[in-house]
């Protein structure tokens, strides 16, 4: 008998018997009317080979430590050819994994696919469900950013509140005496190692039970044949896993959302947010004041998470259609419909008083940034230094004042900084404070400027916008009280409109033209 | 002397090959366990400088960085510790500035004068207490103290 085939398949089906192994992994008896709501689990197969993929090729570059992590990344979507797209993909694959979990468990619970005998998979899918979160939150600690930083130590603050061995538990995710270089490698280790080994052993069950009890199908017997999965209910797979790849290289082209500032724990203007799937959790989180904070936390995950696994016991009927389980689909609906509330009214969520504009020193600090030669002379497109750009700092405090006090010091950590109240400095040091924050600055209405004088001239005295010294009036209103010729008046000389003012002329320091144009600036303060 | 019945010498080989795959495993998983598991470290408190009694304004509390170098693994760090510090009767008030919820960093807000955190609402009037949000407790005290020679402001950490 002549076999299909060329003489390299024969040759290696005498070897290996793949043959055998076609039939074991493809030839899978579909029953009749299996159709497109069987596809969702052949998606997520495609995502985890996007992200193992994708994984390895960011873990050639990238390096968990405290001091490189953020550069690492960094240079991958920057110096990397193709790391944009890489990081983009991973970034967005990992979206996709999570809303494709959902989609599949939607997908079971509609179908009843839970029911005997097929709770055992029903279980090892709730527990893939939390490898996938898992996943999403160490990887997000990995860049090292701000938001890395933050969900880190809260992850591990709710981690404390599980009841006996909280504190266990949180000292085993940390690793050392603070969120650091110890639990980065510790976090990188699950991310790379323990998740991807506990998957591969988790879907190979997955998919063996599967294939054991044979897929549910719809949920009433349908006419027709019983068909294989190879090659029809393949084409179908591979048709909407195709359209998804479409998209996500469409979402991935533009690379991952960028980087936040590096991790900086004693910042305080930062309003530290989870990804968008633990947003839900993270708004749940407000409701529970003080020692109730655990229902939150812990309790009301868990006893969704119970309710989940329990299903098939709970949902035992004859009949597996939809309208006779009412109650148990209205739960999982109800559910479902809570948690996108939930995600929404955490997304909404930005505390007011924190999303403060640019105050006048910060916008002269960032005009000087621009055009000083003190700062353009080095940093800048093919200069000796970086160009300097909103969130793209990766200096801590000090070392940034320190560097604009003196900028010829190299490693300005190695020494306290000097004082310095030189109005310039204070400026610069001001807005790199703000641009490593990740704050882009405010358009220029043309006031630039004149607001670097402002704060040269003034602010050692007065207070505007809540900056500057006290010994003089806060000058923040007085277009209310004075007009423009007044207040020229004043700045050239104080004493002809007071005899003992404190404060000294500046005829003879600007020039008659600049002068003109700070007191237009004070008047427009209303 | 009966010979011994090959089904009891299977089953106990079969036992023989379970206790000893299973050996290696607890060996192994042991071994990670050890080198994983969390040792309980308490961290050592002392007194450092904040800030000069001078630099207090009166109508706020100030903020202050304590950097600390610290060994983290293998790894040196400079830790750093926001405290508030307030005037406080004749003496001195340092608040944490860790959220007692989650340990997000609480600010100063000037419009409501409460101290707020910006990750899940919380917020504390000037002592410390909490007032809205879900913190189950106040921000910490620190012991303060003047150094009576520099006129500096120490916090115990």
């Amino acid at each position: 008998m002549t076999r299909p085939g060329g003489p390299i398949a024969r040759w290696l089906d005498d070897r290996a018997g793949i043959r055998d192994l076609k039939r074991v992994l493809l030839d899978e008896p579909l029953p009749a009317g299996t159709a497109w709501w069987f596809t969702t689990g052949s998606v997520l197969l495609f995502g985890l080979a996007v992200q193992i993929v994708t994984g390895i090729g960011l873990a050639l570059f990238y390096a968990p430590t405290p001091d490189h992590a953020w550069d690492s990344v960094s240079y991958i979507t920057t110096g990397v050819l193709g790391g944009r797209l890489l990081r983009g993909l991973h970034y967005w694959g990992a979206s996709l994994m999570v809303v494709a979990v959902a989609v599949h468990i939607a997908r079971v619970v509609f179908f009843g696919s839970y029911r005997k005998p097929r709770e055992l998979n029903w279980i090892v899918g709730i527990i893939l469900l939390h490898v996938v979160l898992a996943f999403g939150l160490t990887g997000y600690l990995l860049p090292w950013d701000q938001r890395a930083y933050w969900a880190t130590v809260v992850t591990i603050n709710i981690s404390r509140q599980a009841p006996v061995i909280g504190d266990w538990i949180a000292s085993l995710l940390q690793g050392g005496g603070q969120v650091g270089a110890l639990t980065l490698t510790r976090w990188y280790a699950t991310h790379v190692l323990i998740l991807p080994a506990l998957t591969v052993v988790l879907v190979a069950l997955h998919l063996y039970l599967m294939r054991r009890q044979g897929i549910s199908g719809p949920v009433t017997t349908q006419p027709g044949r019983s068909e294989m999965f190879f090659p029809s209910q393949a084409v179908r797979d591979l048709t909407v896993v195709g359209i998804l790849a479409v998209v996500l290289v469409g979402l991935a082209w533009r690379g991952a959302p960028p980087l936040e500032p590096p991790a900086d724990p004693a910042s305080s203007d930062y309003i530290p947010r989870p990804e968008w799937y633990f947003l839900g959790l993270f708004q749940l989180l407000k409701y529970f004041p003080g020692r109730w904070e655990v229902v939150g936390s812990i309790v009301i995950p868990g006893l969704v998470m119970t309710w989940l696994v329990l299903l098939p016991w709970i949902d035992r009927g004859r009949s597996r259609e939809p309208r006779h389980r009412r109650p148990v689909l209205g739960v999982f609906t109800a559910g479902a419909f809570i948690a996108g509330v939930l995600t929404l009214l955490g997304a909404m969520d930005r505390p007011a008083h924190l999303v403060a504009g640019w105050n006048v020193r910060e916008r002269a600090g960032a005009a000087l940034i621009e055009a000083d030669t003190r700062c353009t002379s080095c940093h800048g497109p093919d200069r000796v230094a970086n160009p300097i750009r909103p969130g793209r700092i990766s200096r801590p405090p000090d070392w940034l004042n320190a560097h604009v006090v003196d900028p010829i010091v190299i490693a300005p950590g190695l020494r306290e900084a000097p004082e310095t109240n030189q109005p310039d400095t204070l400026a610069i040091q001001a807005a790199l404070a703000r641009l490593r924050s990740g704050a882009p600055p405010p358009a220029d209405p043309g006031t630039r400027q004149v607001e670097v004088l402002v704060n040269r001239f003034c602010l050692n005295c007065h207070l505007v916008e809540g900056v500057g010294g006290k010994d003089g009036p806060d000058l923040s209103m007085i277009g209310l009280k004075l007009g423009a010729d007044q207040i020229e008046m004043r700045v050239i000389d104080p004493k002809v409109v007071q005899a003992d003012a404190m404060m000294p002329a500046l005829g003879d320091k600007i020039s008659a033209e600049d002068i003109k144009r700070i007191a237009a600036w004070f008047a427009a303060r209303k | 002397m009966s010979t011994p019945d090959p089904r009891d010498r299977r089953s106990a080989l079969a036992r023989l090959v379970t206790a000893g795959v299973g050996l290696i495993g607890a060996g192994l998983a042991g071994l990670v366990g050890l080198v994983a598991a969390p040792r309980s470290r308490a961290p050592e408190r002392r007194w450092r400088t904040a800030a000069s009694i001078f630099d207090l304004p009166a109508d706020r509390p100030a903020s202050a960085v304590i950097s600390d170098r610290v060994a983290d693994g293998w790894y040196e760090t400079r830790s750093q510790t926001v405290v508030y510090l307030d005037k406080e009767g004749d003496g001195y008030r340092a608040l944490l500035s860790t959220c007692s919820h989650l340990g997000c960093k609480v600010n100063w807000d000037d419009g409501t004068k409460q101290f707020r955190c910006p990750c899940h609402g919380g917020a504390y009037d000037r002592e410390g207490r909490v007032i809205a949000g879900p913190p189950p407790r106040p921000l910490e005290r620190l012991p303060v103290r003047v150094n009576p020679q520099t006129s500096e402001i120490e916090v115990q950490l």
